[in-house]
């Protein structure tokens, strides 16, 4: 057999053209703080003194705390208006102002990262909530400061909200700050 | 968003941004790498985009965080004051302008000196002001490294930025005002007075709006004012501002008029080269930022 006859490549070229259109335009999960340097621009380009005030995640959330698509909301104390802007894949997906007041406090610098915060949310109950409801997932986590810390109101928190069909969500709050895990409670 | 400058700046480029400059390009291609125009359409309708949803926990539960935040607000409490790294950069400009004290006492005491003296009796006296001159003259050195170092900090740091020019007369009725409008509600009015109406026809741009805009994709509204194109409508072109640079969309009125409509503006963008070496004079500095003017860049 000739080595060097022309090999059908067509089966090939089909396949890598599959994956391509399959993967276009999905962005990976990534951590929370992926996105933060991108809004924080755009944050400061909409108005100077814009704080973050609170993040979430917009798409499912993986296991190891990654996410497709992160809003960050800043507050701007100038306009008295909030800001919200959602980042995908390295891009702002989506920015609008939100249609609420929201005044909150800014968030602490150098707060945990979201990996981290779920690992301890994991060791804090949401495993074993996961491990004893049927379908149980973790729904949301949110980066906020004040509003879910009953010792420290001061303290920037992750809090993490796990769904079970037909049961109270369980409710996991974690420091940002040394990932202690604060408190739960179901509801 | 923010704006730079308030009132239009008339850009007089006339003649030589369209008349052919072998020794500018020659120059840019030996320095820089070649610019990007991208020829953008301008939209009679408002492009649509995916609406995703976002922030849906607090939505869903606005009312239960709003009441813990107003909870958090009655409630007293002994605040304490966080303490961070401070910047190096700030404890430099404390130095140099220790620095800049310094130099201005010595030039003072010496003034001083020579105020007391007013007549020049013997040669030392003619060293002593040589001295003092040299003296000076190294004082102005220092200050020139020490401008040069808050340069390179300054201006060294280009933010998201668009710059909106019009140039080009147009084919029929007559510009009054042109009107932007940014998405997120920023409406810049920019009128032309006959001059300036004059100078974009013969290749001059006027710059309508210059400001920080995020950095992501967006739709710049256009609304053309004046004979012939109040009734033509409004005009859309989406941008996506690169991050950390300064973004150009000019549109080009010369081939439009208000029986083609909106849609007859052409309009492109590019970005402006960066360089590093900012500390340079501009007739050294070849990667100093510029945008020199040719057909496509005003």
């Amino acid at each position: 057999m000739d080595d060097r006859a022309p090999r059908n490549t067509f089966p090939t070229l089909i396949a890598a053209a599959a994956l391509v259109l399959l993967f276009a335009g999905t962005a990976t999960a990534a951590p929370a703080r992926s996105g933060l340097e991108l809004a924080s621009a755009a944050a400061q380009a909409w108005s100077a003194d814009a704080q973050l005030v609170y993040v979430e995640n917009d798409e499912a959330l993986e296991a190891g705390g990654g996410c497709e698509r992160w809003s960050y909301l800043f507050y701007s104390t100038s306009q008295d208006r909030a800001r919200v802007w959602s980042v995908r894949g390295g891009k702002i997906a989506v920015a609008e102002n939100l249609d609420m007041r929201f005044d909150a406090p800014p968030v602490a610098a150098g707060w945990l990262d979201s990996g981290t915060a779920l690992a301890a949310a994991e060791r804090g109950g949401g495993a074993e909530f996961r491990a004893t409801h049927r379908a149980a997932q973790l729904e949301t986590m949110l980066l906020m400061r004040g509003a879910f810390s009953e010792g420290d109101p001061d303290a920037t928190t992750w809090t993490f909200v796990y769904r079970a069909a037909g049961e109270p969500s369980l409710f996991v709050v974690v420091s940002a700050t040394d990932g202690k895990v604060q408190r739960t409670w179901r509801g | 968003m923010r704006m730079r400058h308030a009132a239009p700046v008339l850009l007089l480029l006339l003649a030589p941004a369209f008349a052919p400059r072998p020794a500018a390009a020659a120059k840019n291609a030996g320095n820089l790498p070649p610019t990007t125009v991208t020829t953008v359409e301008v939209e009679r309708e408002r492009p649509v985009r995916e609406k995703l949803p976002t922030l849906r926990f607090l939505r869903a539960n606005r009312d239960f965080i709003r009441a813990r935040f107003d909870r958090l607000r009655e409630t007293s409490r002994v605040s304490r004051a966080g303490a961070g790294n401070v910047d190096p950069r700030f404890l430099e400009y404390r130095r140099l302008l220790t620095e800049i004290a310094a130099g201005k006492d010595s030039v003072t005491v010496n003034s001083d000196a020579r105020e007391r003296q007013s007549v020049f009796t013997s040669v030392e006296d003619l060293a002593a002001l040589e001295r003092e001159l040299d003296m000076m003259e190294q004082l102005l050195n220092q200050q020139r490294t020490r401008l040069g170092y808050l340069q390179a900090d300054f201006a060294g740091r280009q933010r998201t930025e668009l710059d909106l020019v019009i140039t080009g007369g147009a084919l029929a009725g007559q510009v009054d005002s042109v009107r932007v409008t940014l998405e997120d509600g920023t409406s810049v009015a920019s009128s032309l007075t006959e001059t300036q109406r004059g100078s974009i026809q013969h290749g001059g741009a006027l710059e309508v709006f210059r400001g920080l805009v995020e950095p992501r994709p967006q739709v710049i509204e256009i609304a053309l004012m004046g004979e012939g194109w109040s009734g033509t409508g409004h005009g859309f072109v989406t941008i996506e501002p690169v991050r950390d640079r300064l973004t150009f969309l000019k549109l080009d009125l010369s081939q439009a008029s208000p029986k083609l409509g909106i849609g007859s503006l052409a309009a492109s963008t590019w970005l402006l080269e960066t360089g590093t070496d900012v500390t340079r004079a501009p007739s050294q500095a070849a990667g100093t930022p510029q945008a020199e003017a040719d057909r496509d860049r005003p």
